[in-house]
């Protein structure tokens, strides 16, 4: 089922088993659930705030400056780990590292459960990862782990993820900030 | 003829770039007399194609030159012709990989041995377009209409669309492109058509004029990047082994096959509004007659359908757009108040009659009938349907 | 446009690794000048290959780094690879690469080639094909030659252990006359096939055989063909990298082994086209060379 993991042993793909797909354009998709935006960005933030060792994950696309809409988003990203009070760990490439990564201080979408388990992670948002790469991590991460899973996307969003926001530009990343903050606030963190 | 010309308001050939809901649905058309191999230059001409790549086997080397004419004529940006059907589905790959819209065509034993390529392709997640024009596998050899060759490509994790005829031809090829390209879908598509009754027949279709077209394919809206140097990450292999990572994570292989799968099933909202419905049915709404069908094949079943009416027999022809992804839920809809369901085809294994069953198993109390089946270029006379019809139901003849 | 994809933006760069650091800081990307690159850099500037999992000793790792080493634009290259040892390094090697199946990576190569001419009219972008014999003269004859026939500009490179290393050792066209491998128990039948003269006569420009002895020699080449190919036409380096573990040397025999071929099997071929002698007078001229 789609829900929080562990949920198989094998990579568990929604869409097929579950006939769940992106969310339409202008929503959002919590678990099995299409909701309006900001209710999922309110979920997240809270899940976020809420859960042990939260950690963004930001990819390629955000690391390097490679044009404008990447540099603001990475100042944005550095707001919202501070307003998340999340850690960030990069996932600055796609390759099967070798000889092994660092669980610690990298993630890498060929075994993202390493990186989970190690630093015992209970929430995590995937920003900035090419979606190929989103989606492989996520059908390991759901099947594998206990980890809640969070996808912020600049393109159709992520239906492996627990939580998925779509067509997230600079400025809807900055409503997400401007709602964690006050989800922030009423919960006291 | 450069890329160059291109501007926000028309690409490089002049023609005003305009949207696929407009091109298919809102653009005045005018009647046409052409053959499938034409109106699929008339397509890709107006979809502002970067690359093509071809190679000459019956029956579809009259539409690979035609989209060569296309280049000539300055519409299709890079185009030339291969070593082998092997070579040409791999310089389609590069051409993909590395930012290009891309179409190909193929038929039978040219399919056959690009083979491997197709789910390198899938894997890799390239939107290119195969206009599969289906004609019959070796041995014995044939040239005529056959779709066996479908059978094979079932699995490869492309998508795969079925025209019926020239006038779907037209407008699925279209819709191919913008449907590969969205970013949560991004796989190949495969749109098939039936040699000769297809490729090689005259019909009326209905066309819009030639001076508009789709807006380009932005390569960087997609999910994982072109090979161009030009988007992060710059440390970047389209697709290494995966096995060769710590702790050897097979998941990931799994994991990624399920992502291509899944990204099939992700086309189904799109498929829907560009197809206008991933089936279509004609015929008596409730009737407990049902023939499923692709293709050419539908069109036989139709003329089934209307000498059944002659005889005062109700029956309902359900036409499958799509085969990849399959879709289940419309066929178990179109068929529940079915007590027979035949599925007619023009190969002798019965791929679609595997399909169907699988699909409806547990589902349906009807008697699935995977016949007639034709193969090898044999026609599939209305008289043929008809007889399966009368010896496998209740249903009396004239 | 291009070395952007490897600056790394400030609020990130404390939790980057020091390897993507380098690339950025202190690695040679060419920008504005050629000369700045060579094998020199080799001793203490980040180099574009990461850690990889071939043998101790592998002359094909040597080879890969001095050519990565030598390559005039690699922000603006694309570099195709086939089956083999080499696939190993790949996924470790800090640009745009493609791994295509076995065989057909001169066919996926032109494909990339096309399109980026296509796309980027005003810019330079270099494609280079690196395969072993087995992907170059056996299961891919074909594509390799075809590409030289439709005179595709891009430069290939054969790495040439003459037997089919990363499947267990089996024989290879590239294989000498005589030589017992798996597959040939009683010794290959017939002769060593020689590559570099069938590129000559299917419309190479440039087309040389040599061993990876000397990484300056093996870097000026490079750097020759991947001019000339980015004018002319296609361009060919045969380029022996012999396996230590299958000819029975220890691992730090391979220079040896390359040595002593450089007098025999590997004694130098040349073919340079008169209109690629005359382009690399005019490199020569400004500087590029």
């Amino acid at each position: 089922m789609a829900n929080l993991g562990p949920a198989h042993y094998s990579p568990y793909p929604v869409a097929f088993y579950d006939d769940l797909l992106t969310p339409p354009e202008g929503k959002a998709l919590l678990l099995t659930e299409i909701v309006d935006e900001e209710v999922a960005m309110r979920e997240i933030a809270r899940v976020m705030l809420t859960s042990e060792n939260a950690t963004i994950f930001p990819g390629p696309q955000v690391l390097y400056a490679w044009n404008d809409e990447a540099k603001k988003k990475a100042t944005l990203i550095k707001e919202m780990a501070e307003v998340l009070n999340a850690k960030m760990i990069p996932m600055y490439d796609y390759r099967p590292k070798y000889p092994k990564i660092d669980a610690e201080v990298e993630i890498n979408p060929n075994h993202p459960n390493l990186t989970i388990w190690h630093n015992n992670i209970k929430a995590c948002i995937f920003v900035g990862v090419h979606c190929h790469y989103a989606n492989v991590a996520l059908k390991m991460i759901r099947s594998e782990t206990d980890c809640y899973t969070a996808a912020i996307c600049g393109l159709s969003g992520h239906e492996d993820a627990m939580a998925t926001i779509r067509d997230q530009h600079a400025s809807e990343m900055a409503r997400f900030i401007e709602i964690a903050k006050e989800v922030k606030k009423e919960l006291g963190k | 003829m450069s890329i160059k010309n291109m501007t926000e308001e028309k690409n490089w050939s002049g023609q005003k770039l305009v949207s696929t809901d407009y091109l298919l649905f809102e653009a005045p058309r005018e009647k046409h007399f052409m053959t499938g191999s034409e109106v699929l230059k008339e397509a890709i001409k107006r979809c502002t194609v970067d690359a093509s790549v071809s190679y000459p086997i019956t029956p579809q080397s009259e539409a690979a030159h035609l989209i060569g004419e296309l280049w000539a004529e300055g519409y299709v940006g890079l185009y030339f012709r291969g070593e082998n059907e092997f070579g040409v589905m791999s310089e389609v790959q590069g051409c993909a990989m590395a930012g290009a819209r891309t179409v190909t065509t193929t038929s039978g034993p040219g399919t056959l041995r690009a083979m491997e390529n197709f789910p390198t392709w899938s894997g890799t997640r390239i939107p290119c377009q195969l206009v599969l024009m289906a004609r019959g596998i070796n041995s014995p050899l044939t040239i005529q209409p056959d779709n066996l060759e479908v059978s094979f490509l079932l699995e490869t994790g492309c998508m795969i669309w079925y025209a019926e005829n020239v006038q779907e031809l037209f407008d699925m090829s279209i819709a191919a492109f913008t449907v590969a390209e969205k970013p949560d879908v991004h796989v190949p598509i495969i749109t098939a058509v039936d040699g000769f009754f297809v490729s090689h027949t005259r019909e009326s279709v209905m066309l819009p004029a030639d001076d508009i077209a789709l807006h380009p394919y932005d390569p960087y809206a997609s999910p994982l990047p072109p090979i161009d140097s030009e988007m992060p990450p710059g440390r970047f292999l389209r697709d290494p082994f995966v096995m060769k990572s710590n702790y050897i994570s097979y998941a990931t292989h799994a994991s990624w096959q399920w992502e291509v799968r899944s990204a099939v099933e992700r086309s189904k909202p799109y498929a829907r509004h560009y197809l206008q419905g991933l089936v279509h049915t004609t015929g008596d709404e409730d009737a407990e007659i049902v023939f499923v069908a692709c293709g050419t094949a539908t069109h036989q079943a139709k003329e089934a359908h209307r000498e059944l009416a002659k005889l005062g027999i109700k029956s309902k022809v359900v036409k499958l757009r799509t085969i990849r992804p399959f879709p289940h839920q419309e066929l178990l809809e179109a068929t529940k108040n079915a007590k027979y369901i035949f599925v007619p085809e023009f190969n002798i294994v019965g791929w679609l009659d595997k399909e169907v069953t699988q699909s409806l198993y547990g589902k349906t109390e009807a008697k699935i009938v995977g016949r007639p089946r034709v193969a090898g270029g044999m026609s599939m006379p209305a008289e043929a349907i008809l007889r399966e019809v009368f010896e496998n139901t209740n249903v009396k003849g004239a | 446009m291009s070395v952007d994809i490897y600056k790394i933006n400030p609020e990130f760069r404390d939790i980057m690794p020091q390897e993507i650091i380098d690339l950025e800081d202190n690695a040679t990307w060419a920008g504005e000048s050629v000369e700045k690159r060579g094998i020199n850099d080799l001793t203490d500037k980040k180099e574009i290959l990461e850690e990889h999992s071939l043998c101790a000793g592998c002359p094909e790792a040597a080879a890969l780094r001095y050519i990565l080493a030598a390559l005039p634009l690699p922000e603006e290259t694309i570099i195709v690879n086939s089956t083999g040892c080499t696939s190993l390094m790949f996924p470790h090697i800090a640009l745009h690469t493609v791994h295509s199946m076995f065989g057909n990576q001169n066919a996926v190569a032109s494909g990339i080639k096309r399109t980026l001419d296509w796309r980027f009219p005003d810019k330079t972008k270099d494609v280079v094909v690196l395969a072993g014999d087995g992907a170059t003269i056996d299961i891919g004859l074909d594509y390799t030659l075809q590409s030289f026939f439709r005179q595709e500009k891009i430069t290939t490179i054969c790495f040439d252990n003459e037997v089919y290393a990363n499947t267990g050792g089996q024989e290879s066209g590239s294989t000498p006359k005589g030589q017992v491998f798996k597959m040939a128990p009683k010794g290959k039948v017939f002769d060593k096939v020689p590559m570099w003269e069938l590129a000559v006569t299917s419309g190479c420009q440039y087309s040389v055989k040599l061993t990876a002895s000397a990484p300056k020699k093996v870097a000026k080449v490079l750097r020759e063909a991947v001019l000339i190919a980015r004018e002319l036409g296609p361009t060919y380096i045969h380029l022996y990298t012999p396996c230590i573990l299958e000819i029975g040397l220890a691992a730090n025999e391979g220079l040896w082994e390359m040595k002593e071929q450089d007098k025999d099997r590997f004694a130098d071929f040349k073919y340079v086209s008169p209109e690629a002698e005359a382009y690399l007078k005019e490199c020569k001229k400004e500087g590029l060379l």
